[in-house]
């Protein structure tokens, strides 16, 4: 049976969060994120802003030279965590099968709620309730997978919808240029290109063995996507792979405290988070970031795996040293864990000694 | 350079000074044996900059000269010549001609002065005792040093110097080793020294099982073994050994007294069965018996029981069965006692009739 899918995808979330509770900020380019003259990436910007260029992710310096006249707002996640639940709850009116990808994106199967309808009406109706509930605009994707729904929620965006039904879906993907498909990355995009595959119907006339020897199984799975077969199941649950934090320092870091503090209390913030979700993880990580943007990670093994930030924190300084921090300086410091098992499952564990290694 | 001197008198100091040699160097000269001829004596010498290997032969026929030579095609060359063969080394320019009988090779040299050697040590602490002592010290304990952890100073085998005492101590997180050997030394504080994993097992190598004695020199940064002719030198890890003694349980007062090889035949027939990955044991004390137990996923299980000492309450723990085992092996003696306080805690290990040798083993939550 073909599937209904529904992408949402919130419109500029943060910053129309900040618009919406400030009518001064109406109107205006308005960026979410680090403050300018100050280290920091655009967390989002409003679409005013966008049409100077500015995108997520870009360095806050950038942003400023872009639009001298953007007005920078500093982010309150707590805030957009309780407006993302409310629209959360929104889409619970309509089914129980919610992906969420992160606080303004999610998945929704329909498939049983529309019945003989149309998922294209339903997607409307959630986005007007969306707005009714929360005076902010999303976006939607419809269509029978997670890939097309995806990329068919960018088509009309803000404020609108696209449908790419079936038999539509050949000749959609054909034009579709490779950066949009799913887990094409710059990277990846490159590589096409010099392989001089720029749409879909390149992906499609490049064989699914040629394909998956320039790329390995990830050009297997480009290949399904590109002939429209994905059949990923909207999970209710998404599984966590990893749990991380980062730090952007105000300016480079060269004192070896300051970072092992940093990385104390981030390894504090993810242990917490740990523990919330009532998981252990097997494997820790750091990463730096050296003052010319390039970017190592150095991990190790929890054994056994643990949420106790007691049990890692011996083990910062020594993957710190394993990095060149001390000689470059770093501009961000990062600490995640991954290898993550539920806190219930009892796998037998060895248990460690009661080392004083923090000497 | 020209010398002469028998196949033996060539071969014997070269495969003790190969451990040094790595298979793959980070530089050309490490792959060579330093040469080197002074006042008749012929010294040989090995390193991979962790570690070196010195050796030397007397009244070696020559005039006072040094080269370096490819070591495991010297050593190749060495094996493969008949016994009692007179061999004749003599190096012009860049290329050493090793003759012996109707046999010629010519080997690449590289320059002595590039080859990299380690300063007389400054001021060590020195001592000496018999080799068997150090020998079963290090058996006794490098079973359970680290390999690659992060905590880099476990990844090693501390040697601690105090009065009277040469302790040896290994960890890797979940089971700790002791062993002690009482040695006349005349120091007033205490020593403590981390030797590499390579270094212990080069080592152990190298001691003979016998009352030779080997002089031993520390200083904060390296390890010197001399063994008559042969001198080893370790580089020591730089850091901080945790404090192990708080990890000895000072009073488990449950004592089972074991029979060791019976143990050990009882926990090799279960362990068959135990979850491959995880080896887990379950080791349940009553009085004066012993049941070990285990299954794996596929829901097959092994159960064994044996008679052992133990009165009171019953005490169930588990365990990497392979750290049991490890433990058996090492300890060497008839009757064992296994001191416990609860499943959740850690188990000491020990001879019956013996207290140099202590071994702990964190339970294994099953």
């Amino acid at each position: 049976m073909t599937r209904k899918i529904i992408h949402i995808d919130m419109d500029a979330f943060y910053a129309s969060v900040e618009q919406r509770d400030n009518p001064a900020l109406r109107g205006k380019p308005v960026v979410v994120g680090g403050q300018p003259g100050k280290r920091g990436v655009v967390a989002a910007a409003s679409y005013e802003a966008r049409t100077f260029g500015l995108r997520s992710a870009m360095p806050t310096a950038t942003a400023v030279r872009l639009c001298p006249d953007a007005v920078f707002v500093r982010p309150r996640f707590d805030h957009y965590r309780a407006v993302s639940s409310q629209i959360r709850a929104v889409f619970q009116h309509y089914t129980d099968l919610i992906e969420p990808l992160s606080l303004d994106e999610a998945y929704l199967d329909v498939t049983e709620t529309v019945g003989q309808g149309t998922a294209s009406e339903l997607a409307k109706r959630i986005r007007e309730h969306i707005f009714e509930d929360t005076s902010l605009t999303a976006s939607a994707g419809v269509s029978y997978n997670k890939f097309l729904a995806k990329v068919a929620s960018d088509i009309n965006k803000p404020n609108g919808q696209c449908v790419i039904p079936p038999e539509r879906a050949e000749r959609f993907i054909a034009q579709l240029p490779v950066g949009k498909f799913h887990g094409v990355g710059r990277a990846t995009e490159a590589r096409l290109h010099a392989l001089g595959i720029e749409t879909g119907a390149d992906l499609a006339r490049w064989g699914e063995a040629a394909l998956e020897r320039q790329l390995g199984k990830h050009g297997r799975w480009l290949h399904r996507i590109a002939r429209g077969v994905d059949e990923r199941p909207v999970e209710p649950h998404h599984e966590r792979r990893s749990i991380g934090s980062e730090t952007t320092f105000l300016s480079d870091e060269h004192n070896r405290e300051a970072m092992i503090t940093s990385l104390q209390d981030q390894a504090e913030e993810v242990a917490s988070s740990l523990q919330k979700h009532n998981l252990l993880a097997g494997t820790l990580a750091i990463k730096v970031r050296y003052p010319d943007f390039s970017s190592v990670t150095r991990q190790c093994p929890l054994s056994p795996p643990t949420d106790q930030h007691k049990a890692v924190l011996p083990l910062l300084p020594l993957l710190l040293e394993r990095t060149e921090a001390m000689q470059l300086g770093v501009r961000l410091l990062g600490v995640s864990v991954s290898a993550l098992i539920d806190a219930d499952t009892a796998l037998p564990a060895q248990l460690p000694l009661p080392l004083n290694n923090t000497a | 350079m020209k010398l002469s001197l028998s196949r033996e008198e060539l071969l014997t100091p070269l495969q003790r000074v190969i451990g040094a040699v790595e298979k793959r160097q980070t530089m050309p000269v490490l792959s060579h044996v330093l040469v080197s001829l002074q006042n008749g004596t012929l010294s040989l010498t090995a390193t991979d900059l962790e570690i070196e290997l010195r050796d030397a032969v007397e009244g070696v026929m020559g005039d006072d000269s040094e080269t370096t030579l490819p070591a495991r095609k010297l050593l190749d060359i060495c094996k493969s010549l008949p016994d009692g063969a007179e061999i004749t080394l003599s190096v012009s320019g860049n290329k050493a001609t090793v003759k012996a009988g109707r046999s010629r090779f010519n080997l690449t040299t590289l320059s002595a002065s590039e080859f990299p050697r380690t300063d007389t040590l400054q001021d060590p602490v020195s001592f000496s005792l018999p080799q068997r002592g150090l020998r079963s010290a290090l058996q006794k304990t490098a079973f359970s040093m680290a390999l690659q952890d992060v905590r880099y100073y476990l990844n090693g085998l501390l040697l601690e110097l105090a009065p009277g005492n040469l302790r040896a101590v290994t960890t890797d997180g979940h089971r700790l080793s002791l062993s002690e050997y009482p040695v006349d030394i005349a120091v007033d504080a205490q020593h403590q020294a981390i030797v590499p994993r390579k270094g212990v097992q080069e080592l152990l190598r190298l001691l003979a099982d016998d009352d030779g004695d080997v002089s031993v020199a520390m200083t904060a940064n390296h390890v010197q073994f001399s063994l008559g002719n042969l001198q080893y030198t370790s580089k020591l890890i730089d850091g901080r050994f945790p404090d192990y003694q708080r990890v000895m349980p000072a009073d488990n007062p449950r004592v089972a007294t074991i029979d060791r090889e019976t143990l050990r035949q009882a926990l090799t027939r279960v362990a068959i069965l135990a979850n491959e990955k995880y080896k887990g044991v379950r080791l349940q004390f009553g009085e004066d018996v012993l049941t070990v137990q285990t299954h794996n996923p596929e829901q097959e299980e092994a159960e064994d029981t044996i008679a052992i000492g133990f009165s009171g309450d019953a005490i169930e723990i588990g365990f990497n069965v392979g750290y049991v085992l490890d433990v058996l092996q090492a300890i060497e003696c008839d009757t064992v006692l296994f001191k416990l306080s609860d499943g959740n805690s850690s188990c000491l290990v020990t001879a019956a009739d013996d207290n140099n040798h202590r071994y702990v083993v964190m339970p294994m939550r099953l």
